[in-house]
């Protein structure tokens, strides 16, 4: 696995969008250049975000090779995976093709970044949260405003009133019809608290996020679908931004996730999927796949190597099992995880409730922002 | 497959043709097989096979016999007519690409329709209203769709600039109720090497490929369902030259399929057709007996 990096500049070396560094505008991932030299006398300790063309070298120049087009790497990566389905879950017995009896589902398996890591922590806790509806909360409504409005920044340039404008793209979507209903209720502290943050990260977008070239096909929600198994299985997966022209020969596009909320380490998980998904039904993987917070402003990134590849085909094919033994109605597996706190079942689940206590656990936290998209 | 084999292959010469004399038997195969289905259904009753109709006839047959939803704008329902101007923007060489077109296309066609009260896409006096929050999701569905279809080909490749969108291939099949086929294509690209016709208005017109965009995955009858866009272009006037190969692209799934269009093609086609129809009388019918 390649050891993931966050984007950390000493203070001063961020620098406003086109001001210091002259982006090529031919191709995103064209004419590489090396990664900017901080010089010492700019360095200190108080981390700064990246901002404009710093931001946008960190996500062009990864300092690893960029992965060829290569159908044997494509085919082992599919074969992999689908074998890996096929092995049937522990405790019976092991290599049944029973995904190839495919009819006995009425509808393909599918499997999201939010499935995978769900189903992973907790089978049952997973099932148990699938069929009931989540009430929105300040961070959830929070995460899907900037959604969508840093597709509006990308593709308009700007942003007048965030809660005005986010709202009316929120009331525009039919899946996102109850929680812009809801925001629209909120009481008038509720709905400072929400502009104010708002408010803040646009800010901040405004401040740190450069422009894109319209040469570098910039384009958002990005959807993205592998079948697997003759169709059993269904991968699926929706990027917020994806940069640069479709690979021919070489690696060419950057794939960008944004979160409103804190960072959390399954985020590092997702992007992985996002590459492997990519990887699947492109000539050639995204050479890198990051992660920006527009809360604070910082960056992921993990450049896209064979090993990344294989080890999010390997999760992906372990979650993948999971879901398909559930839909076929297997008991599922009660697992602890970070989820028990919260989780319905946990009065009646004895791996949760003796699960060892982590330090601070039940200490009173503010929420923080959910992860969408 | 990448743009540039893509557009090699889409303009391959053709490899197959279709005589007229087969043409019109293949009207009169599918008007008498439709015929008998559709007599069933009442008096002034209409259908239109649509390439969704024939998949939603597969997938999900219950839902035919559902109530239409009222129609109400949505940017999923422009997406597809303004990122085909924006497409073409970009290939006359007016902008670079469809993130830098979306806006001004847009603008523009408001602008024509405040102008002259002619609405060329439909949707411009719903754009006009919308607040900037709306009006932004709405490009931005555009230009991801217009991005896909832009990288897609090599434009410089093609020889003659192609059709982008324009009106749909219509037929109407000479039957007690009236039965519409609408096929809808986003390119037409003009091939060199085929016969040439004259057109209804007098112009030669040379074969063409056809090309087609859908989201997700192909389904596994996706030959057919290409097929269908040639099928109606076939039957749609005698002067017009049969489309030589249909391709597909489902940008999802990173597929790009291409089907040649013969008579195997085109029978398969019409099957779908009849079958579709019936799919679709047995759910109207149920619809009415409810009512």
């Amino acid at each position: 696995m390649p050891v993931a990096e966050i984007a950390r500049v000493p203070k001063g070396a961020s620098v406003d969008p086109g001001t210091d560094i002259a982006m090529d505008a031919g191709t995103f991932s064209g004419d590489i250049r090396k990664p900017a030299v901080i010089p010492v006398h700019r360095a200190t300790h108080d981390w700064q975000p990246l901002a404009g063309a710093s931001l946008l070298e960190r996500l062009r120049v990864t300092g690893r090779p960029r992965l060829k087009a290569d159908p044997e790497l494509r085919r082992e990566l599919r074969e992999g995976l689908e074998s890996g389905i096929r092995c049937q879950s522990p405790g019976k017995p092991t290599g049944g093709p029973d995904v190839d009896t495919a009819s006995c589902l009425s509808a393909p398996v599918l499997v999201t970044k939010d499935r995978l890591t769900g189903v992973l922590a907790c089978e049952a806790h997973y099932v148990a949260g699938e069929f009931g509806e989540r009430p929105p909360t300040l961070a959830m409504a929070c995460g899907a405003l900037m959604d969508v409005l840093f597709r509006q920044l990308i593709t308009v340039g700007g942003i007048d009133d965030p809660l005005v404008d986010g709202l009316a793209a929120l009331q525009i979507d039919d899946r996102q019809d109850d929680l812009a209903s809801w925001i629209e209720r909120l009481s008038g502290a509720d709905r400072i608290e929400l502009r104010t943050e708002l408010e803040r990260q646009v800010q901040g977008l405004h401040r740190r996020w450069p422009r894109l070239e319209p040469a570098w096909l910039p384009r958002t929600q990005e959807a993205m679908r592998v079948g697997l198994a003759g169709g059993a299985v269904r991968l699926s997966a929706r990027v917020d931004l994806a940069i640069g022209t479709p690979p021919e020969g070489e690696a060419s596009v950057a794939l960008v996730e944004i979160k409103a909320g804190a960072r959390r380490v399954e985020h590092r998980a997702d992007l992985h999927f996002y590459a492997l998904v990519e990887a699947l039904r492109s000539p050639a993987p995204p050479f890198v796949v990051a992660t920006y917070y527009t809360r604070t402003g910082e960056l992921d990134v993990d450049p896209v190597t064979e090993e990344l590849l294989v080890a999010a085909a390997r999760r992906t094919a372990a979650g993948a099992r999971a879901l398909w033994n559930l839909a076929r109605g297997a008991e599922p597996r009660r697992s602890p995880s970070y989820l028990c706190g919260r989780c319905v079942l946990l009065p009646d689940c004895e791996p949760g409730r003796t699960r060892p206590a982590r330090p601070g656990a039940g200490r009173a936290r503010r929420p923080e922002g959910r992860a969408t998209g | 497959m990448r743009a540039t084999q893509l557009t090699r292959a889409l303009m391959a010469p053709p490899t197959a043709s279709v005589d007229e004399t087969w043409r019109t038997h293949l009207r009169a195969h599918l008007s008498s097989a439709i015929t008998p289905v559709v007599e069933r259904l009442p008096c002034g009753e209409q259908l239109t096979v649509t390439l969704p109709l024939l998949r939603q006839a597969i997938a999900h047959p219950d839902s035919l016999a559902h109530d239409n939803v009222p129609f109400a704008w949505k940017p999923i329902f422009v997406r597809r007519s303004l990122g085909l101007a924006i497409v073409d923007a970009c290939v006359s060489g007016r902008f670079r690409s469809p993130a830098e077109a979306a806006d001004p296309v847009a603008s523009e066609a408001v602008a024509e329709w405040e102008r002259t009260g002619w609405r060329t896409f439909h949707w411009e006096p719903w754009l006009a209203g919308l607040r900037q929050g709306t009006r932004a999701l709405v490009l931005a569905e555009a230009v991801s769709w217009a991005t896909v279809l832009w990288a897609s080909l090599d434009w410089k490749a093609l020889g003659q600039r192609p059709q982008i969108g324009g009106a749909d291939d219509q037929w109407v099949c000479p039957a007690p109720r009236t039965v519409r086929l609408k096929g809808r294509s986003e390119l037409r690209l003009p091939l060199v090497g085929g016969p040439a016709r004259s057109s209804e208005v007098g112009q030669i017109t040379a074969p063409v490929a056809l090309v087609s965009v859908s989201g997700g995955s192909p389904p596994l009858a996706w030959s057919d369902e290409l097929s269908f866009l040639a099928l109606v272009a076939a039957l749609r006037s005698p002067s017009r030259p049969v489309p030589a190969r249909v391709a597909g692209l489902w940008p999802d799934s990173g597929h790009h399929l291409i089907v040649e269009i013969g008579e195997e093609a085109l029978t398969a086609a019409a099957d779908r057709v009849g079958a579709t129809v019936s799919t679709a009388v047995e759910a109207r019918l149920s619809v009415l007996e409810r009512t």
